[in-house]
């Protein structure tokens, strides 16, 4: 006699009894501490805090411990934790002309007032796993301080009129991704929010493939500079503006050539791409999309993936893609039962008419 | 300042289950089970609805904007209140021969017909069995009811929304502790 | 954790007032409009995209303290994916759960309708992965928008008279598509066409969630809703030349379980619930 599996309930906790048991690992080894990961594994808190769309190194490390180093859980965990959260206010844009540099590099030009700066970055460590302990550097002391002003380089040319012009304040004043669905066809600051939640892979595609001939793009990495902005809100009570803090970010500004088109001027174009923390990879992934995605506006033929604003938008953001393509572990027996049924039916009409063709031969 | 609700979480769920009732099963009045206090011109039960369903990210219109009752919305909702009724998601109607004919108000557009305002109107009372027959989705068969003080225009105005379907406006009658909904789909009969 | 943060400063039903209210304010209009899909900000729930979160969402800002609530998915209150809604809202609300869909005034379900009919005084919502039923016809949500606002839906006709032309019936067995009060082009969720029927008329209201694709729509009760059909190619449900193998109902949607590695079928009821209880009444009826 049959009998209908009983007890979900009970494998799901011998489920997460399981999986607390795998995450922790050999208890004879010390557990990770919030402080080790935030320190240590700062690129993957910066992502988590990024694509999590929140800015909090302690919940993100948090949630790299729990999900025991899957940053796309991690993020999923930090989403779902922020859904929940008031909203106090808003803060005044961010100003990243005043970022506190501590990394500026332009492909654009060989020398840029205020200097390149490459910071710390992985650009040139020639990728040899280093084996035994990390070595200790001392503090090093810089040559000199970093320049005090480091205007943007798309500054520099906008003052010759060869770069496409942003009015300051010019933008419509932007909708939340996080309150208000996504509609189509999307602005730019809608598309740039969704762009800054989606996935880094996921954009490192979309934007490769612009490269490859998958829409008209002729990008030069005009700037792209990392480091620390102060955060500002204006509370209605208090009618001035209060500074909260600051936090870490990393800018991209493409040039792209143009050529012309839909009213506008020959000239360069911009790609812009901003994450919370160093995300350098990303920001610029981002840059490229984000100039794909202005076919439109600037009259270019619009044939490619990274072009189609439905395509890469509706299929950026990780959560969403990891949730529904994982879903099918789910039971579909049912939907299965009733496939199984058309099929036979339809197998059956097809041996039939095949065995009706014979007979008629 | 007056309060609102005593218990807001479970004081709008409750009265909102009813107003989802009353709004798929049209033409029947249900009993709001939690009333608000209200500053004149508005009702309890109409200070209920908007209660229970306005925020911040919603505007409100007023027919009779008296200071009073403009600032308890404000203060309790955060709602924004709006001068011209076309802006409104949502308008009290506290004298409903007065007020203005409905095409003044937000029917939505053709993409996006649930961009359209939501009435919510004052009237003396609903009479069950008698008056007019309504028939749409939600009403079995037919259902009919009278709704007292409401201006014989506006069933010949409501009357010529009909043919915008999917576009048009959505109408909670409030009177007593009573709220009656009359969704767009909701057809009058003629007899 | 620091002290910051508080894991018990969640709201009862887990959403916050805002966003009940927004789901509810939408909720309203999808009534108002049967079958229209209402665009909704949908939240980041705490369960995976395509895991229940539009349904989730629809029974979180429905849900108060002295509901009961039922949970299934596939027909069944105990698979794994109801079990874990039902936990969930059980430790965010605290409400009763039930597996009698009789006794249960909100049910929550993926991919199937009660077997037992349903009262005025409850709700169904229902888990949807994808809302627009032209989707897979035209990927552009711009597109469909525009066939749903001119009632155009000659592209789904199309679809349908390809498969009788190259089948020689509806190639669709489940998510098959309605017509809501003869109006909108409807998706009734991944139900089997089995389940279509039981939409027409119901007497209990209808939800329909899709936390993914952030759209919200509703079927008001003892609404005219009609599975597509042509004039010589009638709507049919399925049906099993066998009964249920622990119950006997001919009258269920049955699972096909593969009993032994020889292949061995056996037919079950997917609706457990209406299989217990209908063993439940055999049993007393033969004690008597």
């Amino acid at each position: 006699m049959y009998v209908a599996v009983k007890g979900g309930e009970r494998a799901i906790a011998r489920s997460l009894e399981l999986l607390a048991e795998a995450r922790r690992g050999d208890t004879a080894v010390p557990e990770l501490e919030l402080v080790q990961i935030r320190q240590q594994l700062r690129l993957g808190v910066a992502r988590v805090m990024q694509e999590g769309s929140l800015y909090d190194e302690e919940l993100a490390a948090l949630a790299i411990r729990q999900a025991a180093g899957d940053l796309q859980e991690a993020i999923f965990l930090l989403r779902a934790y922020r859904t929940t959260l008031p909203r106090f206010g808003y803060t005044e844009p961010l100003t990243t002309q005043a970022m506190r540099v501590r990394r500026r590099v332009s492909g654009t030009f060989k020398d840029i007032p205020g200097g390149q700066v490459l910071g710390p970055t992985y650009d040139y460590t020639q990728r040899l796993l280093e084996f035994g302990p990390s070595i200790q550097n001392e503090t090093v002391e810089a040559d000199e301080p970093l320049a005090a002003s480091m205007p943007r380089v798309l500054d520099l040319l906008d003052a010759e009129a060869l770069i496409e012009r942003i009015d300051p304040g010019s933008d419509p004043e932007p909708t939340d991704l996080t309150r208000d669905p996504l509609m189509f066809p999307a602005d730019r600051a809608t598309r740039l929010q969704n762009l800054a939640r989606g996935d880094e892979g996921f954009l490192l595609g979309m934007a490769y493939s612009t490269q490859r001939g998958y829409a008209e793009s002729h990008p030069f990495a005009g700037e792209i500079r990392m480091g620390e902005v102060d955060v500002l809100i204006c509370p209605e009570e208090l009618g001035f503006t209060i500074e909260i803090g600051e936090i870490t970010l990393t800018e991209c500004q493409m040039i792209n050539q143009f050529h012309g088109g839909n009213g506008v001027p020959p000239q360069f174009t911009r790609g812009y791409g901003l994450t919370m923390g160093e995300g350098e990879r990303k920001a610029m992934a981002m840059a490229l999309v984000d100039r794909s995605l202005r076919c439109d506006e600037l009259g270019e033929a619009a044939y490619a993936p990274a072009q189609n604003q439905e395509f890469v938008l509706s299929h950026s953001d990780n959560v969403e893609a990891s949730g529904f393509v994982q879903h099918l572990k789910l039971p579909h027996y049912v939907d299965f039962q009733a496939e199984l049924s058309l099929l036979r039916t339809l197998s059956a009409q097809q041996r039939k008419a095949s065995a009706g063709q014979e007979a008629l031969s | 300042m007056l309060a609102a609700f005593d218990h807001p979480v479970f004081d709008s769920q409750r009265n909102f289950r009813e107003l989802l009732q009353a709004m798929a099963r049209p033409a029947m009045p249900r009993t709001l089970p939690v009333l608000p206090p209200a500053p004149a011109p508005a009702t309890p039960a109409a200070m209920a609805v908007l209660l229970t369903l306005c925020d911040t990210s919603t505007t409100v219109w007023l027919q009779q904007p008296h200071d009073a009752l403009a600032q308890h919305l404000r203060f309790h909702t955060g709602a924004r209140l709006v001068q011209e009724p076309a802006e409104a998601d949502f308008a009290l109607i506290s004298d409903p021969q007065t007020m203005p004919p409905l095409t003044a108000f937000a029917l939505g557009d053709s993409r996006y017909p649930d961009r359209s305002a939501s009435l919510v109107l004052q009237v003396e009372g609903f009479h069950p069995g008698t008056g007019y027959r309504f028939a749409g989705p939600g009403i079995r068969d037919t259902e009919r009811v009278r709704i007292d003080g409401l201006p014989e225009r506006f069933w010949t105005e409501r009357a010529a929304l009909a043919p915008r379907f999917p576009l048009g406006i959505d109408l909670y009658f409030v009177a007593a502790q009573n709220v009656l909904a009359l969704p767009r789909t909701t057809r009058k009969l003629e007899d | 954790m620091s002290s910051t943060y508080n894991s018990n400063a969640y709201n009862f039903g887990f959403l916050d007032e805002n966003t009940k209210r927004m789901l509810r304010r939408a909720l309203l209009k999808a009534v108002a409009i049967p079958g229209y899909q209402v665009p909704f900000g949908s939240r980041e729930m705490p369960l995976p995209y395509g895991w229940g979160t539009g349904g989730i969402q629809v029974t979180a800002a429905l849900l108060g303290p002295n509901d009961v609530l039922k949970v299934i998915d596939q027909g069944a209150d105990d698979t794994t994916n109801a079990v874990n809604i039902r936990r969930f809202f059980g430790r965010v609300a605290g409400v009763a759960t039930t597996e009698r869909t009789a006794d249960a005034s909100v049910i929550q379900t993926r991919h199937r309708i009660p077997e037992t009919p349903l009262r005025e005084d409850q709700l169904l919502v229902f888990q949807v992965p994808e809302p627009e039923p032209l989707r897979t016809l035209e990927p552009r949500e711009a597109e469909t928008r525009t066939m749903h606002a001119l009632a155009d839906y000659g592209l789904m006709h199309v679809k349908l008279y390809e498969d009788i032309a190259q089948y020689g019936h509806i190639a669709t067995s489940y998510d098959y598509p309605v017509m809501v009060d003869g109006r909108f082009l409807t998706s009734p969720s991944p139900i089997p066409k089995f389940d279509n029927p039981k939409l027409d008329r119901s007497p209990a209201l209808m939800l329909f969630g899709a936390g993914r694709e952030k759209r919200l729509y509703a079927i008001p009760p003892y609404t005219r809703v009609e599975s597509l059909a042509f004039d010589d190619h009638p709507f049919e449900i399925q049906r099993w030349e066998h009964r249920c193998a622990i119950c006997n109902a001919g009258d269920s949607y049955l699972d096909e379980v593969v009993v032994d590695d020889r292949g061995t079928r056996m037919f079950v009821c997917s609706d457990t619930d209406y299989c217990s209880q209908r063993s439940d009444n055999a049993a007393t009826e033969e004690a008597a």
